[in-house]
């Protein structure tokens, strides 16, 4: 197995723990799934505390998501959806949460609102906009356009 | 319960959320009157506006009248709804010539929830993020999630 001829090192899939080079058929070659683990895992930690860190941001996301929804779905007041225990630790997670956030309010808007406020301490959102629920979302989703959370 | 048309499977899920969260409610004393939907709530509902999430946040990123303090308490919602011409009064039994609003409000008095009287006396709310129900009665939205009702106001029609 050599870098100079990639096919040989060819791997079922680029999540197969290997320790050597694999190979992409849009990329082509790339360094081994650990070398790409270590350097995902170095970004994250100086892009944010490690407190803050979770083992699986995507699951610790969605699995908080669901719990939230499930038990706020049928509230009006916006301070009782967003003082949930589940939404508070979403909050938590601190920028970390962005992309998965701003994702969500891309595919389903909803309260976000709060969490996007207290994550990143701004506001884009007009006077005109509050309550304006699609218009509030397509406010922070440009906002995180700007801010390169989304691609 | 078959006015949406979704399908059976949905909506007869829906509606066992829905009695799951307020146990006075049944298959025989409500109905669902509309999809879900997050772009307004209870408050704006009945306000009879279908544009906005009303909630007097301190955030301040929710829709509440301008000229009304943003507090969570009953007197800013007699206020926002005073906007409407509506003011409180002693009876939530249906008058001919009158529109009634009650609100839900938590132990502490703290608003949860309005309710708009119907030209048949029903009750329409929407749930949250939920669907819109017709209820038959105030007391079937009573419980842990809502309270109870508080006060009732009406206007003129």
């Amino acid at each position: 197995m050599t870098y100079a001829d990639p096919k040989v090192a060819i791997t079922p899939s680029r999540h197969t723990k290997t320790w050597g080079p694999i190979y992409d058929e849009n990329i082509g070659v790339v360094d081994s799934p650990f070398v790409f683990d270590q350097y995902k895992l170095s970004l994250e930690h100086y892009l944010a505390p490690v407190s803050r860190q979770w083992a699986n941001p995507s699951l610790r996301f969605n699995t908080l998501k669901a719990e939230w929804e499930a038990e706020t779905a049928h509230l009006s007041s916006v301070t009782e959806i967003s003082i949930h225990p589940a939404y508070q630790q979403i909050i938590g997670m601190g920028t970390i949460a962005l992309p998965y956030i701003l994702d969500e309010l891309r595919k389903k808007p909803g309260h976000w609102f709060w969490a996007l406020k207290a994550i990143t301490g701004e506001d884009p959102v007009s006077p005109s906009e509050r309550g304006k629920i699609k218009q509030m979302a397509a406010a922070w989703l440009k906002w995180g356009r700007g801010q390169g959370y989304i691609r | 319960m078959a006015q949406m048309g979704t399908g059976a499977g949905i909506h007869s899920l829906s509606s066992q959320v829905i009695e799951h969260y307020f146990p006075n409610l049944s298959g025989d004393n409500n109905l669902i009157t509309s999809p879900q939907t997050p772009e307004y709530n209870c408050i704006a509902w009945a306000a009879e506006d279908t544009e906005a999430w009303w909630w007097p946040d301190r955030n301040d990123q929710y829709y509440w009248p301008p000229s009304v303090p943003r507090t969570e308490s009953l007197d800013s919602f007699i206020r926002a709804y005073a906007l409407q011409g509506y003011s409180v009064c002693a009876s939530a039994d249906y008058e001919e010539s009158f529109e009634k609003i009650a609100i839900y409000a938590d132990p502490q008095g703290k608003p949860t929830h309005a309710a708009r009287q119907l030209s048949n006396g029903h009750w329409t709310s929407k749930l949250g993020g939920m669907e819109d129900i017709e209820h038959y009665t105030l007391e079937g939205l009573h419980g842990a999630e809502y309270g109870v009702v508080a006060l009732v106001i009406k206007r003129e029609k």
